[in-house]
């Protein structure tokens, strides 16, 4: 078990029920800082469902998840703890790339919103198209420019859920390098996948079936066995 | 949290004038709600002006209906709500931003009803201009706090718009009676008791309807 | 065993049934022995149940109101249990007061319905019922419905007052406490306890099923886990 303070993310029996659906069943897990994790299972294991609750957007049923030690509570600042790449783009379609990510440095209360949406669109790459409106750009733009939105307040925990899928191949790469970054930066990284990308970046693989975590060293197919500790 | 409540406003309005997808449908339903009630009317002028009265109160409350539920599905796009609730604002913060923004189209619309019953039916609905836009306002005001609260029952809902009238249309039946009163007082110049206690009623509801969205909103959004 | 589910208590049926029938037979012979009323004749005797019913109707939202007050504070769904129970059979005493106060409507002035503020409320008091049960039966997830629901009843809840304030300003027709023989107010009181008797009876035996079936839900879900988990 790692030691409490090092830490980012950890749930004790997690459960979630969706109308009569069990999605999450007694989850115990942590991702501590520095960590990258990747997230294995197929469609409606409730790979999503658990990103959204270690997000704090859903509530569980039973259990707890807590950040750094705390437990999420209705208190609002707490969270700038997270950023999040979800499914959807979350982005505003009639808004420039650049009034999306100014309002979501507005709505983090950053000191000085502009400077830090130009750092953050030379880091994702997108200064040259800022004034385009969003539903102009191109799938792969698009999927930087949410990440650039979760990025912008440097949150310490990054959840992402399918940040791979429909990526091409340059655009994958561009991903793994950008959580690279990150991860050698201290910051707790946690992506679900159902393709092989994860190999290049995780520390460590997580496999859910059935709303239920099965542990690495558990599985039994080869994969899980170079994943640990593969890309370090 | 006073320049965050701008800045969500300065959003919604940035992404209606972008894409004026609202206001067109909301001003055009209401235009052919003036005519077709106004043809209806065929009354001597002391019925009319009760009648239209409560026409022009119920054609709004159609209307902010339709600016509701759009202004509510405007956010549901692309997981926008998801991100706006997990970012460090409080729920009251958004249902605020969100009243506002309903509110300014609301009354937007009474800038163009109200003229048009007056042109289309004679009725000097505009005889006091400051106690109509008083009474105006709080209805208005009225009718959107019950809307942006209600709305957010329906989010999610395969048929919103029949649950939300159905939620929001017995609420705001007060509403209907009060204002079409001191609207029908107002155009009859008669600002007198009578008229000031509905408009003190108003006043009340308002109050009461603004605070209870305040305080629930947090629990009506949350998942 | 989650807290959803909890004891369903002992089956009340025959203490329980025997009693509602006794105070329910009681009420309904004094129906039928309680004088004639001069101007309306036995037409009036639905008054009884009618006064009795409304009387349910308006309880039974206040309750409902409360138990999802306190839903919205403990998170514990045995509150909203009671708040369905309370809402179905509120929701009945509320078209039962319609019914019958057009009934004595028909009788009394001659027209099913007339827009008169006890009327009105009645009516808006239905639809905030009916919008409450529409609402409940177009979510699937219990806590949502549970959460939406009890907000929507605190909501209504402060509206009906408002209704109630704002019709009473036109001038109505509905009587509000006329004389009576002392035979018929024991008529009225009888039948309201009658009624209140049925009613709660009815909250209990409804609310039992729900256990029994969130109890069942959350079987049929184990063994379903047991299953995946071979």
């Amino acid at each position: 078990m790692l030691p409490e303070s090092n830490i980012a993310i950890q749930t004790h029996q997690l459960s979630k029920t969706i109308g009569t659906r069990r999605v999450l069943r007694e989850i115990d897990w942590s991702i501590a800082k520095g960590e990258c994790v990747a997230l294995l299972g197929d469609n409606g294991a409730g790979k999503t469902t658990l990103l959204r609750c270690l997000a704090g957007s859903l509530q569980p049923t039973a259990g707890q998840v807590r950040w750094f030690g705390q437990a999420v509570s209705s208190d609002v600042r707490q969270r700038r703890i997270i950023g999040m790449v979800a499914h959807e783009s979350r982005l505003y379609q009639p808004l420039t790339v650049r009034e999306n990510l100014l309002f979501a440095a507005r709505m983090h209360s950053l000191s000085d919103p502009m400077k830090r949406c130009d750092e953050v669109l030379d880091r994702v790459e997108l200064g040259f198209c800022a004034d385009r409106p969003t539903r102009e750009i191109s799938k792969g733009m698009c999927q930087r420019l949410s990440l650039a939105r979760a990025l912008i307040h440097d949150p310490p925990i990054l959840l992402l859920d399918e940040p791979f899928s429909g990526l091409d191949s340059a655009g994958c790469d561009w991903l793994l390098d950008m959580l690279r970054d990150r991860r050698s930066e201290g910051r707790a990284i946690c992506f679900s996948t159902h393709g092989d990308d994860w190999k290049h970046v995780a520390d460590r693989v997580t496999r859910l079936k059935d709303g239920a975590l099965l542990r690495a060293n558990a599985i039994g197919d080869a994969t899980a066995g170079d994943a640990l500790r593969s890309a370090g | 949290m006073a320049s965050k409540l701008w800045w969500l406003i300065h959003k919604d309005l940035m992404i209606e004038y972008r894409t004026r997808q609202t206001w067109t449908s909301m001003l055009l339903l209401c235009v052919i709600i003036a005519v077709v009630f106004s043809l209806q009317v065929k009354l001597p002028m002391e019925h009319r002006t009760a009648t239209v009265s409560t026409m022009l109160w119920l054609a709004i409350i159609f209307a902010s209906q339709v600016v509701v539920e759009r202004t509510g599905i405007a956010e549901h796009q692309d997981g926008c709500w998801d991100a706006l609730t997990q970012y460090p604002v409080s729920a009251s913060t958004i249902y605020l931003a969100k009243l506002i923004v309903n509110l300014v189209a609301i009354l937007a619309l009474n800038c163009v009803m109200v003229p048009l019953f007056v042109v289309l039916t004679d009725v000097p609905l505009l005889l006091h201009a400051g106690a109509m836009s008083l009474v105006i306002g709080l209805g208005s005001l009225s009718v959107a706090a019950i809307g942006t609260l209600v709305s957010a029952a329906t989010f999610g809902q395969r048929q919103r718009g029949a649950v939300l009238s159905l939620l929001a249309l017995p609420l705001v039946l007060p509403v209907l009676l009060s204002a079409s009163e001191a609207t029908r007082l107002a155009a009859t110049n008669d600002l007198g008791n009578q008229w000031w206690r509905w408009v003190q009623f108003l006043g009340a509801f308002t109050i009461v309807f603004v605070t209870l969205g305040i305080v629930l909103f947090g629990a009506m959004i949350e998942e | 065993m989650t807290n959803t589910s909890g004891s369903a208590g002992r089956s009340p049926t025959i203490l329980g049934t025997s009693l509602v029938g006794v105070l329910l037979a009681i009420a309904i012979a004094a129906v039928y022995i309680a004088p004639s009323e001069q101007t309306m004749g036995d037409a009036q005797r639905v008054m009884y149940v009618h006064i009795s019913v409304a009387w349910l109707a308006l309880l039974g939202f206040a309750v409902m109101a409360i138990c999802g007050w306190r839903y919205l504070v403990t998170r514990n769904l045995w509150w909203d249990q009671w708040a369905i129970a309370i809402g179905e059979v509120g929701w009945m005493c509320s078209t039962l007061t319609l019914v019958t106060g057009s009934l004595w409507a028909h009788a009394a002035w001659g027209t099913w319905w007339t827009w008169d503020p006890r009327l009105v409320t009645s009516f808006v008091l239905w639809a905030i019922y009916s919008g409450n049960l529409t609402l409940r039966s177009g979510l699937e997830d219990a806590n949502t419905r549970a959460r939406l629901c009890s907000v929507m009843a605190i909501i209504g809840l402060a509206d009906v007052p408002l209704v109630v304030m704002a019709t009473r300003w036109f001038r109505g027709v509905h009587p509000v406490s006329p004389d009576m023989e002392p035979a018929m107010r024991y008529t009225l009181v009888a039948n309201i306890a009658g009624w209140t008797a049925l009613m709660i009876h009815l909250v209990v035996r409804r609310r039992r099923l729900l256990v029994l079936q969130s109890q069942v839900a959350e079987l049929q879900s184990l063994y379903e886990t047991s299953q995946t988990q071979r």
